[in-house]
């Protein structure tokens, strides 16, 4: 134990830590998806929405954006239980990060939605452009133009969100580590081993999104 | 004491005191005696033995028995601040005249030092509550059996070697894994026992089972001290016998632990 680096001591463990990273991605792409979803419900209904249902949603997107994930994760986890809601680990926290993930899509794409100007509606209707083709040519490349970076930082950021799980019991990638760490004490390689995972798993996201956003709504990414 | 594995800090700050520890000599019985005072070793990290209170002071069940010995022997008290790694090379250099925080009484450590009697016990074996089927530890190896551990923590090896069917939640800290008991989370709980009274106690309509009877493991801890230091240790023997025999050592277990003690400590008059 004298000597530090010593790799060869975590090379057993790197199939866990793999399962772990992809235990993290998927949680972290569940999230986003339900997230997304919720989000656009959200940025529409801020947009479009009456004066109860804006402010509904605006109080929502306060509570969840101001208020620490581990907490609301926390509250899904052990609080509920007192009132007869026994949520597995992993539900707990796939659900407290999609409400999260939600409020702060909602945030986001509600400024997309908002940046498509009124003359630009204007102009497509004057070219007799049909309410589905002003969505197909003019609303949604719009949008994802604008969005498309602030989503892809969202994801990203959600995937290094995940490490909290660990809290939890969901044995994602950061539990792995700590479990790893806890039988080798080799805290420098298991570290670094885990953050060359994390760095891995956003790199593949990061260039799959950027690619997507070049090519398929034109939006300015760096791909790496 | 077993199950905190995470005392780095511990680690770190024992390394920098044994590098400053001396040549001196342990102090005999006579020469505590004339000094006036009594030099214990109390580590706060093991909460409800030591720990530090509002005042950042050491305080726990050590302190309070330590205390007690003190008044016996007429000096007063002082309290050292010990790790897991350092404590017993300050019990052979003189830093201390005795070490306590839950010391195990093994052949290996009775080597360099000597032990009284057993001052406690750790019970090391299962939480469960009156719902659950189970009489021995070994009934749980099945994979219908969640046990909820603290991360990182040594019996989640004991686990991995000789109840492997049985799956594992591991939480943070043992107020989550107690409260996921209770909340009906998990089966049991495999670790010493007596340190999580306090949290157990909080949850009142929980009938909570300790497997006692069948531990996997009791620990005796006693008092280390010096090889050297003649008559302290016959003299803390007699201290022992007479704190357990008037039950000052249970109410002081009952008032930092919150549950009395596990398995009794068996000690008698003759020693």
């Amino acid at each position: 134990m004298s000597s530090i680096l010593q790799y060869g001591q975590i090379w057993p463990y790197l199939p866990s830590l793999a399962a772990g990273a992809w235990l993290s991605l998927q949680i972290a792409f569940l999230a986003f998806c339900g997230g997304l979803l919720i989000g656009t419900a959200g940025a529409a209904a801020l947009s479009f929405g009456g004066p109860v249902l804006r402010r509904i949603v605006r109080s929502y997107v306060t509570f969840f954006t101001n208020t620490p994930q581990l907490v609301q994760i926390y509250f899904l986890y052990f609080a509920l239980p007192d009132a007869g809601i026994l949520l597995s680990s992993y539900a707990a926290v796939l659900i407290g990060m999609t409400l999260n993930a939600g409020a702060y899509l909602t945030d986001i794409q509600r400024a997309g939605f908002e940046s498509v100007r009124a003359n630009e509606m204007e102009a497509a209707e004057v070219l007799g452009f049909s309410r589905l083709q002003q969505i197909q040519f003019v609303i949604l490349p719009h949008v994802a133009r604008v969005l498309f970076p602030s989503l892809s930082n969202q994801y990203i950021l959600m995937t290094l969100g995940t490490s909290m799980a660990a809290v939890f019991g969901v044995e994602e990638l950061t539990g792995r580590a700590f479990n790893i760490n806890s039988q080798t004490f080799r805290s420098i390689e298991v570290f670094t081993v885990t953050a060359g995972f994390y760095i891995a798993i956003t790199l593949v996201a990061s260039v799959i999104l950027g690619l997507i956003g070049r090519f398929a709504f034109r939006a300015r990414m760096r791909i790496i | 004491m077993l199950a905190r594995t995470r005392s780095w800090l511990a680690i770190a700050l024992g390394a920098m005191f044994a590098l400053g520890s001396g040549n001196a000599e342990a102090r005999t019985l006579d020469e505590i005696i004339k000094s006036g005072s009594i030099k214990v070793g109390v580590n706060p990290t093991l909460v409800p033995l030591g720990k530090f209170d509002e005042k950042n002071e050491i305080a726990g069940f050590d302190v309070d028995y330590a205390t007690e010995i003190a008044k016996m022997l007429g000096v007063k008290l002082e309290v050292v601040q010990v790790g897991s790694p350092d404590r017993i090379p300050f019990v052979q250099s003189g830093k201390i005249d005795f070490v306590m925080g839950a010391m195990t009484r093994n052949p290996e450590r009775a080597k360099v030092i000597d032990f009284t009697l057993p001052v406690h016990t750790e019970v090391f074996g299962i939480l469960t509550t009156e719902a659950k089927p189970f009489k021995d530890w070994k009934e749980l190896n099945t994979e219908s059996v969640t046990l909820v551990q603290v991360r990182g923590t040594t019996p989640i090896k004991f686990i991995t070697d000789n109840l492997p069917k049985a799956k594992i939640t591991q939480l943070d800290n043992y107020p989550d894994v107690i409260r996921a008991l209770a909340q009906g989370r998990g089966d049991a709980m495999l670790d010493v026992v007596d340190f999580v009274g306090e949290h157990m106690n909080k949850h009142k309509d929980v009938k909570w089972k300790v497997l006692a009877e069948k531990p996997v493991d009791v620990y005796f801890c006693g008092l280390g001290i010096a090889k050297t230091s003649t008559g302290l240790k016959d003299w803390l023997n007699v201290a022992i016998f007479e704190l357990a025999r008037r039950g000052k050592t249970d109410e002081m277990w009952l008032k930092w632990f919150g549950i009395p003690m596990l398995y009794p400590t068996g000690v008698g008059p003759a020693f």
